[in-house]
């Protein structure tokens, strides 16, 4: 995908005829239009007068506007075409690329199209190029314009920093500690050699009390280094909690204020991941592994110096074996990542099964697959089993010998010291320190050949921790959004709605709803009808046109206010996990149980609710597991009616329940919605009965208006809809006819 | 009436087949246009020629030429085509050229570098194209293992990738793709 420039650029090598204010708006292509599959290198164009194709070097079409109707996207599987219709009515292809193109055709095709009826170009299209990272093409994140694969890492750990502000202190303080501790391990070989020297290899018979005092000494600088590791550990683990939970609320917050579009583009486990995984991972890093490579590092060093300046042959010797070492753990790291992942994978799938089969416990049963559910469970557990033998064994065989290798410049070293020691330059207790220090230094040398991946690791979470924090908000209450007490008039005006730029599914609506109005909404399923609810609540925004409340644009108003004056209930009942009781009251916190029990009436909830040991004490299993259909269907109304709306909303409300119970709860509701403005949508038309007005939507776009009556007149879609549906309920009785006829 | 509502039923349920007795498919400038003796919404055959008709597989993975839906152009149903090869050479061969263009998917032929970084991964592939470099999000997931070996692979922008045979790739590009299946 290339800018405008850089087309325009090339366009005028290929046609030096055309000048640079000639070409109004320029595409590249990637695909060949008609061949089957092959690569190819074009530019397809807009000029004052006509249409040009050039492709690898070579015009290959030249469409005069002349005989140009529009322009149009069709989206292929991993491909798109931009096609045109002429003024004959027949469709060609203009060209054909890869989906990374989708949206600037889409984009591309409006403005040739409004050029075509006589508009003008206003290289909006532009920005789906924009949309890019100049470096590496990628395309940004949705409302960001950070390219995560080429952004500086030193960014994020920089934010992170200023995030942790309030942990600072406590950072500092154990890096302080860090030194101090380091300092102190120097401590012990070094008495061990005075004890060796001075009193268990004296030359002379030694003082008791300077023995004690060695003794004493050690036991001493013994408990000073692990009270200094206590407080130091406590430092650490307040600072990483403290900023865990600074994320944690970070991103939770986010996702909170997070548009349904946005949120609908990740799966709910996905998010989970980033609020407790992600930042979990973070606080294992500060707590454990930035002492722990703090603390390495800076005993590596002291060591190394020490052990350079007392004798560098002796120390090189020492670390010699280091970098074999270090090559042979990353040779077996490399096979273990494979093992490691491979069980990783199977215990996954393993729980995927189980979560599968438990919560499809039905589906197996009614369909007597517990069979194939045990043999599909047994083979994974047996796989997991033999890839967990394979890991155990390597690690069994391998470990003792890496250790070992690790430990051959220890041999070096006694050789070497033991010469020494003969040829009397070295005391024994200079040996001691010197090999004290030795195994020192191999743990952090150990320690930092695993620190890569470690590091790789908390950096991914942390980069996806603020992928979801920095995205930015899509639906957000503008600086002067006002609180608006509604009154109840709903206007769409001219409103199309897509969900992406390349769809539309609502098409120039237009209609005023008048306060305490009923409305139903009706329409073959996918034509729209939850989409333009969606949009009363602005759950999303509109692409065209407004949706105002009491001539107010739904987007000047707070969506606090507007979505606390809206009472929905949805085609899926959720009830979160508790009480019924606590699931009415969710909307409102402060109702008195007096309202409870009133709007649970009204849903015709509370006879059965009743009925039930715990009445509205009783716990609701997850997703409301206790309660049948219908049940949860009442518990929601009761919920979206408690809060008092002025605006009611109900999708499918009453969908699980039968007619008659159906027909208790209407009335009862239409003495409630009298001076509430309702939207209903309901695929049984008997539910509309009490509609004042109906509305039938036809692909995306608003077909009939009227009452029933006016519409039954009118003979239409909604006439064809009522006959269906009457047919369809008259169906059972034909059928147990037919045999007698 | 009992009788209407029973041939009603059975058309809403029964599947319209397009075959090479009832169709007749022949180019029409960058299109595929059909001639076809259907059944119309009452259900009484009828001669009807579309000026552009569209193709979509019914198992892209399984059958790519076989269960295809015919569309006209608002994207209605007008009939399946049980197999692309029960038409005669010059039909199939347009049919096949439709559906491969409609479904554009690269065969990758060597995996010449994955880098995974940050929950993305960062491909080089050869295919039968030419060199392509793409990304991947959630890369465990979007690879998609059809049978037992063979794969597909969808990109962040939505284009895919297919591997016929896993085990037939070289060592090095098996190697690579192995840690994500």
């Amino acid at each position: 995908m290339e800018n405008r420039k850089t087309l325009t650029a090339r366009v005028r090598q290929l046609a030096p005829e055309l000048k640079e204010e000639d070409i109004l708006l320029p595409v590249d292509f990637n695909l060949t239009p008609t061949a089957k599959k092959r690569r190819t290198d074009g530019i397809a164009l807009l000029t004052k007068d006509r249409i040009l194709v050039f492709a690898d070097g070579e015009k290959t079409g030249d469409i005069p506007l002349s005989e140009l109707e529009e322009v149009a996207l069709r989206k292929g599987i991993g491909c798109c075409f931009l096609e045109y219709r002429k003024k004959d009515g027949s469709w060609h292809i203009l060209c054909r690329a890869d989906n990374q193109y989708v949206d600037l055709y889409a984009a591309a095709a409006k403005e040739i199209s409004r050029f075509l009826e006589g508009g003008e170009i206003s290289y909006d299209y532009e920005k789906e190029i924009d949309n890019r990272c100049p470096i590496c093409h990628r395309q940004y994140r949705p409302g960001s314009n950070v390219c995560e694969h080429c952004v500086d890492k030193k960014h994020y750990i920089k934010r992170l920093w200023d995030i942790s502000k309030s942990s600072h202190h406590l950072i500092y303080l154990s890096i302080a500690f860090y030194f101090v501790i380091a300092a102190i391990n120097l401590v012990p070989p070094y008495i061990n050699r005075i004890l060796v020297d001075d009193y268990i290899k004296a030359a002379e018979m030694p003082k008791l009390a300077g023995y004690l005092a060695v003794i004493a000494a050690m036991f001493g600088v013994y408990i000073l280094q692990k009270l200094l590791g206590m407080t130091r550990s406590i430092f650490l683990i307040r600072a990483s909690n403290r900023i865990t939970v600074t994320l944690r609320e970070l991103v939770f917050d986010k996702i909170q204020k997070m548009s349904i579009a946005r949120i609908s583009k990740r799966t709910s486990g996905e998010l989970m991941n980033r609020v407790s995984n992600d930042t979990g991972e973070l606080s294992r890093f500060i707590s454990n592994d930035l002492g722990a490579m703090t603390e390495q590092i800076l005993i590596l060093l002291a060591v190394s110096i020490y052990l350079f300046s007392y004798d560098w042959r002796l120390a090189l010797m020492i670390i010699l074996p280091t970098p074999i070492v270090i090559s042979s753990y990353r040779l077996f790291h490399s096979f273990m990542r494979h093992v490691f992942h491979r069980g990783w994978q199977l215990d996954s799938r393993e729980n995927s099964i189980l979560h599968d089969t438990f919560s499809g416990i039905r589906v197996v049963k009614a369909f007597g697959m517990e069979k194939r559910e045990i043999s599909r469970f047994d083979k994974v557990s047996r796989d997991l089993r033999d890839t967990r033998i394979l890991t155990e064994h390597f690690f069994a065989k391998i470990q003792p010998f890496l250790n070992f290798l690790m430990s051959v410049g220890e041999y070096f070293l006694l050789y070497y010291v033991g010469n020494k020691i003969i040829g009397g330059t070295m005391t024994l207790g200079e040996m001691s320190q010197f090999s004290a220090y030795v195994s020192i230094i191999y743990g952090p040398l150990r320690w930092l050949s695993w620190l890569p991946r470690r590091l790789t690791r908390t950096m991914t979470s942390i980069v996806k921790i603020f992928d979801v924090v920095d995205e930015s908000v899509d639906i957000a209450d503008k600086t002067d959004a006002i609180d608006h007490r509604i009154d109840g008039t709903i206007t769409l005006d001219n409103v199309s709605f897509g969900y992406d730029k390349t769809s539309t599914v609502l098409k120039h609506i237009s209609v005023e709803i008048k306060p305490g109005e009923m409305i139903g909404i009706v329409g073959k399923s996918g034509v729209g009808k939850s989409t333009l609810i969606n949009l009363v609540m602005r759950m999303y925004d509109v692409t065209e046109g407004a949706i105002r409340i009491d001539g107010i644009d739904i987007r000047d108003i707070s969506q606090d206010s507007l979505r606390s004056q809206i009472g929905v209930v949805l085609q899926e009942t959720f009830l979160f996990s508790g009480t019924i009781y606590d699931n009415i009251a969710y909307a409102k916190p402060t109702a008195t149980r007096d309202e409870v029990i009133t709007a649970a009436k009204i849903a015709g909830a509370h006879g059965f609710i009743m009925k039930l040991p715990n009445a509205y004490n009783t716990k609701v299993g997850e997703r409301g597991h206790t309660l049948s259909g219908g049940e949860r269907q009442r518990v929601a109304i009761a919920r979206a009616l408690l809060h008092d709306p002025r605006i009611l909303i109900l999708d499918e409300a009453t969908a699980a329940l039968d007619t008659e119970t159906e027909k208790q709860i209407q009335d009862a509701l239409q003495k409630l919605t009298a001076d509430r403005t309702t939207l209903a949508i309901a695929h049984r038309l008997s539910t509309l009965r009490n509609a004042n007005r109906i509305l039938v939507l036809d692909k995306g776009e608003l077909a009939e208006i009227g009452t029933h009556d006016e519409l039954m007149r009118k003979q239409g879609i909604y006439y064809g809809l009522v006959m269906a549906q009457r047919q369809m309920s008259r169906m059972p009785s034909k059928k147990q006819a037919r045999p007698a006829s | 009436m009992a009788e209407q509502n029973r041939t009603a039923l059975k058309e809403v349920v029964s599947v319209t087949y397009i075959t090479k007795d009832n169709a007749k498919f022949e180019k029409s400038s960058d299109f595929i246009k059909m001639t076809a003796t259907l059944p119309n919404e009452e259900g009484v055959a009828e001669e009807k020629t579309w000026d552009r008709i569209f193709l979509h597989r019914a198992f892209p993975f399984d059958f790519p030429f076989a269960y295809i839906s015919v569309l006209d152009a608002d994207t209605k149903e007008l009939g399946m085509i049980s197999s692309v090869d029960d038409f005669d050479e010059e039909t199939a061969s347009l049919l096949r050229a439709e559906l491969e263009r409609k479904y554009y998917t690269p065969v990758i032929k060597k995996i010449l570098s994955v880098k995974d970084k940050f929950g993305y991964s960062y491909w080089k592939v050869e295919t039968e194209e030419g060199e392509i470099e793409f990304t991947m999000r959630d890369t465990f997931s979007n690879l998609l293992k059809v049978s037992g070996t063979r794969i597909f692979a969808s990109d962040i922008d939505g284009n895919r990738y297919e591997i016929p045979d896993i085990e037939a790739l070289d060592h090095k590009s098996f190697k690579k793709i192995e840690l994500f299946l």
